[in-house]
């Protein structure tokens, strides 16, 4: 059983506002360590110098796409094993399904509660402590 | 403030960024380019909206936003042209997006019909019947609207249906924090000198636990037998393996005391598995990112959707699923379309529009400009001081001096830089004036800007609006022409209204010009006759009757309309422009169009000034108000009354205003033959000759606000300290020839020179 606070976030989206709430998301569920990327480029670049264990990402974003940053993640092997959760803005069948193609360990759609992003975390990590 | 409050405070000001970049786009998507990542920059400005407005449960932004959201889906899955008509529905829908947000934020609402009427028409553009059902759709997925997720909400629903992915080994291994660790080994042999010093190796390998884990192996094979043995020799050598994150200097640091007395080597082995896959891979291997960026846009591309369809029809029973959950799937035609404009922006495009920028509360930036206003001042200060006292130009302290000015002003405009702002953020409101301004006017406009990224300070910036609103409005309102009338004329349809902006020698112009009919100069005159401004056999220059425009009271619409009207005229630009020390000129050519040209400082920090003597006192004009100085002579000056006096300056009577009398720094007049007077125009163009001492010279002074630091007084309108580290207060020039005027109404009248 995880504990909130031992999983590293890296929280991905071009827009501050996402990034705000999907911080302030995880702060409530006892999460304390989290960094911010602005699309997926800027994301691959952190997390190759230094890994999360969970990456919550948006889609549409400039520069590297969600889909498009998973697919690098998944063909890196330092950090091929990260946890992926894709944020998406209606609940978008293909994108979806596609995403698992790549490997997606989850999806949320935006508007999320944070119930349902607890629910999304735990269907990959586990009931958290 | 709750969490949630100041994240919504985030939303409204990351909308209006994202407003402007939809507006900016929607723009070049008019000029014809609709390449997919400009198109794709505009739907994720409307999807952020909505996205973040959903977040906030703004449900009329979210219901306008998604109708926009859904027609620029499928202008980017080619669905549906970006035609001109297209776009042009498109940018009233930004307008009307705009409203939205603002109302969101202001609490107020946005008139109903409008958004009703461009919803419509966005409707219209999509083809009616999709979007209803994606909006029932998507309005599900609302918070505390019963938000039900993709797949089922079971426990454990997400695997079946989608066979997401379960993580292997649960949480990846990290190391908690901080830069990689590395292992080392450490090889240690010591001298017999490192023990004559009273060194200990026990000490050493104490430093290097302090720095990681270590392994420690010591090799005893060099011990003699105990006869042999000498004790105060070394025969032991150690081998240490240290797992740290510290860098080799800060391990060679540890043998710092024993330099020289040990025999000491110091590898790094492979990276440690501080990450269990990492492999051979290195972190310090320089690591081609965009390599494995290259290769992950191509795998995403390569991959068919149709495949990846079949795929997923062919893994147990989740077609069922998406049948039961979504009703409404459109063919696989969609994901190929998603596929085709989803990925792959150009990193180019992205890169210009994301600069590497911190956000600084404009607090702590006044300060600093305030601190080097200070610093400017006090190395004035020290120049003089050392000049008087007689320090040679050539001594040392002198030059160091000179590179303390070049540093000080260097200091300053880069202090400046950071307020300076570009002049953007005030032409980008100008595409929707003019779109209204056209609409209610019935005349076809394009507007030209140019130069948006001249950057002037701040504060100038936020006092710019109005004036270029205003004028903006006059061009189209009152230079350009029905379209009728333009083709009657042999032009084309559509008037060019062009705004552009560009430094020149230290200052910021702006031009506004139009390609309409240009001023009406004999009904121009006629009008400033009419309402007594100028006499009726006046004689004046076609430049004249051009600059009658910005008189008081004079407006050219024969009925106030509701454009140009508002009850301001040229007039009131005019002042706010002077106010910001500018200057405004218009050129006009008949049938051909107007031209206003603004000229500003570049900030309203540091004034460019005109330091005088008034009795003892010291005192600064603003440069941009002085037209000329002069000495006066005698029998130029005439008294109008006890202590009136008019001066004949090129056959006009100009008011002589004594400013030493005026501040009350005398009371018996100064001789003006034996003064300067400085022929300066206040607002509306009224002259006067205000009456000094002596000149000292010209300099730039840093503004200093006399209210923040004492109070207001009448005529003056700062202070500033000159390099004496006296207190020198900067004229308020407006404000003295009105002063002056209002005193003597009636000797302000212009007389005919005699003669």
């Amino acid at each position: 059983m995880p504990a909130a606070s031992g999983i590293s976030v890296l929280i991905v989206d071009d827009q501050m506002t996402m990034r705000a709430l999907v911080r302030n998301g995880l702060q409530q569920l006892g999460f304390t360590e989290f960094r911010d990327a602005v699309d997926g480029e800027d994301a691959l670049r952190q997390l190759i110098s230094r890994p999360s264990q969970l990456v919550i990402s948006d889609f549409n974003m400039p520069k590297l796409d969600g889909l498009a940053l998973l697919r690098a993640i998944r063909g890196h092997p330092p950090i091929a094993k990260t946890a992926f959760i894709m944020l998406t803005g209606r609940a978008d069948r293909e994108l979806v399904q596609r995403a698992v193609q790549f490997g997606v360990n989850n999806y949320l759609v935006k508007p999320f509660t944070v119930t349902i992003l607890k629910e999304k975390i735990e269907a990959v990590f586990g009931p958290l402590t | 403030m709750d969490p949630l409050e100041a994240i919504k405070v985030t939303f409204f000001q990351e909308c209006e960024e994202q407003l402007s970049e939809l507006e900016s786009g929607l723009l070049a998507m008019e000029q014809g380019e609709t390449d997919s990542e400009t198109v794709n920059a505009v739907f994720r400005a409307v999807h952020s909206i909505k996205g973040g407005a959903g977040a906030f449960s703004l449900e009329p932004l979210v219901r306008f936003a998604h109708v926009f959201e859904t027609t620029l889906d499928d202008v980017r899955a080619g669905k549906l042209a970006p035609d001109n008509n297209v776009v042009k529905v498109m940018l009233r829908a930004a307008d009307v997006l705009a409203d939205h947000v603002r109302a969101a934020r202001d609490g107020g609402v946005v008139e109903e019909a409008r958004s009703q009427e461009l919803a419509a028409a966005l409707e219209a553009l999509n083809g009616a019947a999709a979007p209803a059902s994606i909006v029932s759709e998507d309005f599900d997925d609302m918070p505390g609207l019963d938000f039900t997720p993709l797949t089922v909400s079971d426990d454990d629903g997400f695997g079946d249906d989608f066979g997401f992915t379960p993580l292997a080994a649960g949480i990846i291994d990290l190391e908690p924090e901080g830069p990689a660790l590395r292992r080392w080994t450490v090889q240690l042999r010591p001298k017999n000198a490192l023990y004559a010093k009273a060194n200990e190796t026990g000490l050493l390998l104490r430093e290097l636990k302090r720095l990681g884990d270590i392994e420690v192996s010591i090799d005893g094979s060099e011990l003699p037998g105990l006869a042999e043995l000498e004790p105060e020799h070394a025969y032991l050598s150690w081998t240490i393996v240290l797992t740290t994150d510290r860098s080799q200097s800060d391990i060679q640091e540890v043998f710092e005391f024993v330099d020289g007395d040990c025999d000491l080597t110091i590898t790094a082995d492979q990276l440690t598995s501080s990450l269990p896959m990492m492999g051979e891979a290195s972190i310090d291997e320089p690591f081609d990112v965009m390599a494995l960026i290259q290769q992950a846009r191509a795998d995403v591309q390569a991959a068919p959707a149709a495949a990846i369809m079949a795929e997923i029809l062919a893994a147990p029973a989740p077609a069922p699923v998406f049948a039961a959950s979504a009703p409404s799937v459109p063919a696989p035609a969609a994901a190929t379309a998603t596929a085709a404009a989803g990925v792959a922006p150009d990193a180019a495009h992205g890169a210009a529009a994301q600069q590497a920028t911190i956000r600084v509360d404009l607090d702590r930036v006044d300060r600093l400009i305030d601190l080097v206003g200070e610093l400017v001042i006090n190395q004035a200060m020290l120049a003089q001081r050392v000049t008087e006292s007689g320090v040679p130009r050539s001594s040392n302290i002198a030059m160091g001096l000179d590179d303390l000015e070049h540093l000080t002003r260097e200091i300053q405009d880069s202090v400046m830089a950071i307020r300076a702002q570009p002049v953007k953020s005030v032409f980008q409101r100008m595409p929707r004036l003019v779109r209204e301004v056209a609409a209610m006017t019935g005349k076809q406009v394009r507007l030209v800007t140019e130069g948006e990224g001249t950057e002037v300070d701040k504060t100038v910036i936020e006092r710019l609006t109005d004036p270029i609103t205003h004028m903006i409005r006059n061009a189209i309102d009152h230079g350009l022409e029905r379209p009728e009338v333009r083709v009657a004329a042999g032009k084309g349809p559509e008037g060019t209204v062009r705004l552009s902006a560009a430094h020149r020698s230290g200052r910021i112009v702006i031009e506004v010009s139009d390609d309409g009919k240009g001023i009406d100069r004999p009904r121009v005159r006629q009008i400033a006759i009419d309402k007594g401004l100028i006499e009726v056999d006046s004689n004046l220059s076609d430049e004249d009757v051009d600059n009658l425009i910005f008189m008081p009271g004079f407006s050219t619409a024969s009925s106030v309309s509701d454009i140009s009207g508002r009850g301001v005229g040229m007039d009131v630009v005019k002042r706010s422009i002077q106010g910001l020390g500018g200057r405004i000129a218009i050129t006009s050519r008949p049938g051909q169009g107007s031209t206003f040209t603004l000229s500003l400082p570049l900030t309203l920090a540091v004034l460019d000034g005109m330091v005088v003597s008034v009795c003892d006192h010291t005192l600064v004009a603003p440069l941009t108000a002085i037209i000329e100085s002069l000495q006066p002579k005698a029998q130029d000056v005439r008294a109008i009354g006890p202590d009136a006096y008019v001066i004949a300056i090129r056959d006009t009577y100009t008011p002589l205003i004594d400013v030493g009398a005026m501040l009350g720094y005398r009371t018996t007049p100064l001789d003006p033959t034996k003064g300067v007077a400085l022929l300066v125009e206040g607002e509306g163009g009224a002259r006067a000759a205000l009456m000094v001492d002596a000149i000292q010279g010209q300099r730039q002074v840093v503004i200093k606000s006399l209210e923040a630091n004492y109070r207001q007084v009448e005529g003056i309108a700062a202070a500033t300290i000159l390099g004496d580290g006296r207190v020198a207060l900067i004229l308020d020039v407006d404000n003295v020839v009105a002063a002056r005027r209002r005193e003597k109404a009636r000797s302000d009248a212009k007389l005919a020179a005699a003669g």
